[in-house]
């Protein structure tokens, strides 16, 4: 009797629920195609536009070793900050060889540590692998070396030139070499990425969500605006902006990068390929189909509302990122919290609805 | 009435059962603390972390560092001591407060069935579960085969009260009209074999094991109780367990509830068990059999039976408390622990803490500066850890030479697939909240039930 009871309630309660109505319900997802876009369509283009600015660069480079003066200097700079864009698509994925190399940590560790950088030159000797040396390479070290150097071109032309000039290409070849075997194992190993969609603590899927999260509330949200207005420390701390050399010659490129990372972020999230912009699998659509099948709210708009918000907040900011923080923090800090916003929504919904096995500890739970 | 319950404390069983059970847990709990072990978890929880969260009360607990390892050996050899049979009640005290004192040593990683485990653990210590088949029988040449019946029905009656507070706890409209959380877990299953790419996809299925898990939890006792159902009810036990263990990490917890549950068979049952194991045993060590001398146990004494009536009391009572606080008890978790409430939330939480100076000024603390991922990710949307946790901060920076400051907490919850919504109030200074039984007010009510 309690069983026809009970079939019969749930009989009655599924013809009520019914489910959703989106196209989705029911016939699976398939993670595959979204591993696959985003692999194909945003990752590796995305390390071969990188690695092509590198090359661009070691070229100019090349060029100002053999003729060292203002205007291939200015070259280098040029080619530099398109390389430091570029970057900004590929620095949140730390994943595999990139996060055993802390490929992130050593080629954007700001502020750069310039004692270290000038008793490197000096002195010689030094490794790009060992992590007291991680802010004294990369791009940070590169603003400093182009843009920072309290001589400008003097210090390359003067007695002990050679050397700079020699630190500034070890640390662009070491950029260059970290990249281009990052590169090359993501075409050797795409298959077996794409086909990694488990749901387990080392899957690609969930790794690459992982990342995705990690990188949108630490790489972006603190290092590029939380740490600089002061959000963990109490008083602002201007000189820690991303590239803070060449933005107090321009007096914008703090605030370029930071709309670069932001929409490499909103692309990530929706997609969205790097090279011709079309829209494919991503998280957006992978929410759709969670959120059809569980009635459950809308996330997918949620976020992207929640990312236009923030930008439209970082688009107001001043062009000088540095120079709004000390003439008006609070703006900033409304910024802030408006990034903020999108952090909840990705650690708290976007997790719970794809109930990713996240590697905390592989606790039991009852 | 009173006649009737005077016969019954004085009525009589084999000791069979208790004799299975013991060995049963015994063995169960040796491997339950090795596992513990071998995972690596006692220095990931208990030596690690800089901070540990105490329950209520418990504050006062000392860590014990390093030594945390002396306890866990302490439970090992007593859980081979316990299943030998040999000096029981020794072993048995020396467990429950070894197995007990880690469980309080932090909170983080509160699961109902370590809680099952402590109880139980202290339910055995006034039990006989040496009085027959044990090395104890051995020492003092005796043995007992019969036992108050009560000392079995205690142990059928605690089952009972899981199960049944279990199924209780099912009866919600999360779990019944939208089959959350199961949905979200079931869905994300995708990747088990046959069954995750169609089956669990399916939001009938979703619904079909949202209330088939809540029949079951409630029909179970019954169906094992009676003698026409219990080998069908045995068999569900079996199945369900299997089947949760496929679908979710949970340990050790259905091995513990399927051993258990051979307590509610007869004595005959019990007795081939024995007799297996006996014969196994002589055959293989070729030991002879000893006569012992056949006791009867005096009555049981009147202090043992107040401590178990008590003791039942109070488990009655304590999954009960949550009526005493207003709003949804998932959200604001009063009275969650201690009441057999399993799998109901998928609960999600990001929770910052705001530490404001004198003059004004304000920061943001890193968690991960303090915390373990796992010890942030429970903080993160249960009451009480982020009230200590802000406490733990107020002193980390008083010390650091800061005065007067004050910390409020900036934390969202998703619970059950809702929309992440504020789950503190952030604008009340959490140093000036002392944690206690009372409703806690500065919890935000849930919207959208």
């Amino acid at each position: 009797m309690r069983k026809i009871l009970s079939i019969l309630t749930i009989t009655i309660i599924l013809s009520a629920c019914g489910g959703g109505e989106e196209g989705y319900v029911g016939d699976g997802y398939d993670r595959g195609v979204l591993l696959t876009n985003i692999t194909d369509n945003i990752i590796i283009p995305a390390y071969e536009n990188f690695s092509t600015k590198l090359n661009d660069l070691e070229n100019v480079v090349g060029l100002f070793s053999t003729q060292t003066d203002q205007p291939n200097l200015d070259l280098v700079e040029d080619k530099w900050f398109d390389a430091y864009k570029a970057w900004q698509h590929v620095e949140m994925f730390d994943i595999n060889m990139a996060e055993d190399i802390n490929y992130r940590k050593k080629i954007n560790s700001y502020p750069c540590n310039t004692a270290r950088i000038e008793l490197n030159i000096m002195n010689g000797g030094y490794d790009f692998d060992d992590p007291n040396h991680y802010a004294a390479q990369g791009f940070p070290t590169l603003d400093y070396l182009i843009n920072g150097l309290p001589n400008g071109i003097s210090n390359y032309t003067g007695a002990s030139g050679s050397m700079y000039l020699g630190y500034l290409q070890d640390v662009i070849n070491d950029i260059k070499i970290n990249t281009n075997n990052i590169k090359n194992e993501w075409v050797t190993n795409r298959n077996e990425f794409v086909g990694s969609i488990d749901n387990t603590a080392t899957s690609s899927l969930n790794k690459l969500t992982n990342d995705f999260i990690f990188y949108y509330e630490k790489g972006m949200r603190a290092n590029k605006i939380g740490i600089p207005v002061g959000i963990f420390s109490g008083s602002p701390l201007p000189q820690n902006v991303e590239c803070y050399y060449y933005n107090l010659k321009t007096g914008n490129a703090s605030k370029i990068l930071l709309l670069e990372a932001f929409d490499a972020v909103e692309k990530m999230f929706n997609g969205i390929s790097f090279n011709d912009n079309i829209k494919g699998e991503g998280w957006g659509n992978y929410l759709l189909y969670l959120n059809a099948l569980s009635n459950g709210v809308d996330l997918d708009t949620d976020i992207n509302e929640t990312f236009s918000e923030a930008l439209e907040a970082i688009e107001n900011l001043d062009d000088d990122l540095m120079n709004n923080i000390i003439t008006d923090e609070l703006q900033v800090r409304s910024t802030y919290d408006k990034v903020q916003r999108g952090t909840v929504l990705l650690k708290t919904d976007m997790l719970g609805y794809l109930n990713i096995d996240v590697d905390y500890l592989d606790a039991d739970g009852d | 009435m009173t006649i009737e319950l005077r016969e019954y404390f004085k009525s009589s069983k084999s000791a069979s059962p208790l004799a299975v059970f013991r060995i049963g847990f015994g063995l169960m709990m040796l491997y339950s603390i090795m596992r513990f072990y071998f995972m690596g978890w006692i220095e990931k929880v208990y030596i690690n972390p800089k901070f540990h969260f105490k329950y209520y009360g418990f504050e006062w607990i000392p860590d014990l560092g390093e030594f945390t390892y002396i306890l866990f050996f302490i439970c090992a050899i007593t859980s081979i001591m316990i299943t030998l049979g040999l000096k029981y009640k020794l072993s048995i005290i020396l467990f429950f407060c070894s197995f007990t004192y880690i469980e309080l040593l932090e909170k983080t990683v509160y699961l109902n069935h370590y809680y099952f485990i402590s109880i139980l653990s202290f339910l055995l210590i006034f039990l006989p579960l040496n009085a027959a088949f044990s090395f104890d029988n051995l020492i003092s040449n005796t043995k007992e085969t019969k036992v108050p019946s009560w000392t079995i029905d205690c142990l059928k009656l605690l089952l009972a009260i899981v199960y049944i507070y279990a199924g209780i706890a099912k009866i919600n409209t999360d779990w019944l009209i939208e089959a959350m959380p199961l949905k979200l877990w079931l869905t994300s299953k995708y990747d088990l074999p046959i069954i995750g790419e169609y089956f669990m996809q399916q939001v009938w299925v979703h619904y079909l094991m949202s209330w088939g898990g809540m029949l079951y939890d409630l029909s179970i006792p019954f169906l094992l109780l009676f003698k026409r159902t219990r080998k069908f009810g045995f068999f569900m036990v079996v199945f369900f367990h299997a089947f949760t263990r496929v679908l979710f990490p949970i340990g050790v917890f259905p091995i513990v509830m399927i051993i258990s549950s051979l307590i509610f068979f007869d004595e005959k049952f019990h007795t081939r068990v024995i007799n297996f194991i006996k014969n196994s045993l002589f055959k293989f060590f070729q030991f002879k059999k000893r006569e012992k001398l056949e006791v009867e146990r005096k009555s049981t004494s009147k202090i043992t039976i107040v401590i178990v009536l008590i003791f039942f009391v109070i488990q009655l009572i304590v999954p009960l408390r949550y009526n005493l606080y207003p709003g949804n008890i998932m959200w604001h978790e009063q009275g969650y622990r201690f009441s057999w409430r399993v799998m109901l939330m998928e609960k999600i939480g990001y929770s910052t803490f705001k530490i404001e100076q004198e003059n004004g000024r304000y920061f943001y603390v890193k968690n991960e500066d303090h915390l373990t991922s796992y010890q942030e990710k429970q903080m993160s949307f249960q009451p009480d850890f982020i009230l200590e946790y802000a406490h733990y901060l107020g002193e980390f920076y008083k010390k650091k030479g800061m005065d007067n400051i004050k910390v409020f907490a900036d934390s969202f919850v998703s619970l059950n697939g809702r929309k992440s919504q504020r789950f503190v109030d952030p604008d009340i200074n959490l140093l000036e909240i002392k944690d206690s039984f009372r409703n806690k007010e500065w919890i935000l009510p849930l919207k959208n039930e």
